[in-house]
């Protein structure tokens, strides 16, 4: 259980979290989704103490996380695949972390089985590709066998075989009552893994709902149509409140009518139509609508269609490139 | 890969609770953990065998010397008072910069590589942390310095026995120059590892200590000026190497000195003093900073 009240954070003139309050339960995993720059990293740093909140307060397991007597029990925490010296092999900074609170080489073994890491552990860390970092740093998350799980964009860098491996873990990991918390900026891998989404925007939370509430609340009223008399169409309908964007020749989006309404107005005014579809919103959409506003650095509008956004098998690695690829 | 190999699964199992109540954190557990991170990093062995060669190999070249200087007709007494203690310990100049090296990089390779986030994340209090890293670094100073040194009376032994200047361990000048060697060298790896705490970045933290050691304290001692004659004895190093000074040479300095002229346990306080007002800024700040 993470609980966050009024939870602020500056550097500078510039604020990073703007007075966030949310609570992550046992038992699912939650989402956390925003755009880069939202304050997703920040406030999971702060929750995990790196970072000193300006104002409000963030408790784990009902205290503060420096409170705890065995922090690597109630959290573990992904925050940055790149918190590893390079210098040092994997097994001896699993070693070192566990040693802190007792742990032993044979949970120390296990994390590196459990994340595939045998062939390379005894490899210094410096030559470690971004999959075998972030493995990583997951099996570190996992050292304490933790009740609370912290991870932030856990699956970048994860050739598919991972991301699908990362999927299943936080999966089973909730399913036995623990506390996940993850976040990402991919709508997609949020929409496969989540059952909780908590989306942020410009540090504010713009959405804290089930999945499937998100999805409903853009499941708009958007109609596709389809029509040789597109043009008379869009007259006919021309009001307060209805929009229209061409698609393609002879096809039109409707925003703002319902099919009902548009397929009797077509019938009364004897027009043909070839198509006549609600448009259901997608997950991607309702992320969009929510956070098109919030967006901190806009790049070129080119990469902002949901095409880009949509799950397409096998194809995991491209969307999980670096950040900002996908805008 | 398997998903399924969470060792202690259930909270609910006894056994479970039982084991885990015995993972938490504790101070000694901290310490372990340091030495853990200590003994792993290629740049502790490179930059500890550094100090004991260089230790061990400027005390032999010292000790040649002084035999073949004797040798034509020089005279030990000519030496400014100059014990076996200083030969075996001629090295300490070079010891004292591969020690600052590594003090500076114990903390500030965290920080370059980004693992003193993880390093907090396990001991969220952070203080623990910082002392555990301080403790293992001092003793591991103070054991390879020993050990220098000692390795030093044993290779000049031969070519100081016959001039008579062979260390002499029923001297209490000559132990207090060699323990005094070991508690220098110690304090002055803990100086840098204050500097590595408070700046953060290898290059700066290198380029202060070292300046600090290197220049600062040798330019001020060379001005000759009021300002710089009252401070020059304050400043670390040369507060500090009183220390390992022969009273021949204190008692000498003293009568030439305009500034003050600090015992060999005075000046080793002020040095002292040095490490422990840097440590506790490095403290304050550490519990402050943003990680």
């Amino acid at each position: 259980m993470i609980e966050a009240h009024g939870l602020t954070k500056r550097y500078g003139k510039k604020t990073a979290v703007d007075d966030i309050s949310f609570t992550v339960r046992p038992g699912q995993v939650t989402g956390f989704l925003g755009p880069n720059g939202a304050g997703k990293s920040t406030t999971m740093r702060m929750i995990v103490g790196l970072d000193r909140p300006t104002h409000g307060t963030v408790t784990v397991n009902g205290r503060p996380y420096s409170q705890h007597r065995d922090p690597l029990r109630q959290v573990g925490a992904l925050l940055d695949a790149k918190a590893v010296h390079t210098g040092r092999s994997a097994y001896n900074h699993l070693l070192a972390m566990g040693a802190t609170h007792g742990i032993g080489k044979t949970r120390i073994n296990e994390v590196i089985e459990m994340t595939g890491l045998e062939s390379v552990a005894k490899k210094r860390v410096g030559g470690f590709s971004l999959g075998m970092g972030q493995r990583l740093g997951i099996a570190s998350a996992l050292l304490g066998n933790p009740h609370t799980l912290i991870l932030d964009e856990p699956v970048n860098g994860l050739d598919p075989e991972g991301v699908v491996w990362v999927r299943n873990l936080v999966r089973y990991l909730a399913s036995e009552g623990r506390t996940v918390f993850l976040s990402s900026h991919l709508m997609s891998e949020m929409a496969l893994t989540a059952d909780h989404i908590i989306v942020v925007g410009r540090g504010r939370v713009l959405a804290d709902a089930p999945v499937a509430d998100i999805v409903a609340r853009s499941a708009g009223t958007t109609v596709r149509v389809r029509s040789p008399q597109a043009s008379r169409l869009v007259e006919l309908l021309a009001g307060p409140g209805v929009s229209f964007t061409s698609t393609a020749p002879q096809a039109v989006e409707i925003t703002g009518s319902t099919a009902e309404a548009i397929g009797e107005a077509a019938a009364a005014a004897q027009l043909v139509l070839h198509e006549l579809t609600p448009v259901v919103g997608s997950l991607e959409d309702a992320y969009m609508s929510l956070t098109q506003d919030s967006v901190e650095y806009h790049s070129t509008q080119t990469g902002l269609s949901s095409d880009n956004l949509t799950d397409h098998p096998g194809t995991h690695a491209a969307h999980l490139s670096p950040e900002g690829a996908n805008r | 890969m398997s998903t399924q190999t969470l060792s202690t699964s259930s909270d609910t199992l006894p056994g479970a609770r039982r084991e885990d109540s015995r993972i938490h954190l504790t101070f000694p557990r901290t310490v372990r953990s340091e030495w853990i991170k200590f003994r792993t990093l290629r740049s502790t062995i490179w930059t500890l065998a550094a100090t004991i060669v260089l230790m061990v190999g400027i005390s032999a070249l010292f000790a040649w010397g002084v035999t073949s200087s004797t040798g034509q007709g020089g005279n030990p007494d000519e030496f400014g008072g100059l014990t076996g203690a200083n030969v075996v310990t001629g090295g300490y100049y070079f010891g004292q910069l591969t020690l600052a090296v590594l003090g500076v990089l114990v903390i500030s390779g965290e920080y370059s590589t980004g693992m003193i986030r993880s390093t907090l994340a396990a001991v969220p209090t952070r203080l623990p942390a910082l002392w555990a890293k301080a403790l293992v670094l001092g003793v591991t100073s103070f054991v390879v310095s020993s050990v220098a040194i000692g390795l030093s009376v044993i290779a000049t032994r031969a070519m100081l026995a016959p001039i008579d200047l062979a260390v002499d361990l029923g001297d209490p000048e000559q132990v207090r120059i060699l323990l005094g060697t070991a508690l220098y060298l110690t304090t002055i790896a803990l100086l840098a590892f204050a500097f590595g705490a408070l700046l953060r970045h290898s290059a700066a933290a290198l380029a202060a200590v070292l300046g600090l050691l290197l220049v600062v304290e040798n330019v001020f001692s060379l001005i000759p000026l009021t300002f710089f004659e009252k401070i020059s004895p304050f400043l670390p190093s040369t507060a500090g190497s009183q220390l390992m000074m022969p009273q021949a040479s204190i008692d000498l300095m003293a009568t030439t000195a305009t500034g003050a002229v600090l015992t060999p346990w005075q000046g080793f306080a002020v040095l002292a003093a040095w490490v422990l007002v840097l440590l506790a800024a490095a403290a304050v700040f550490l519990k402050r900073r943003n990680a």
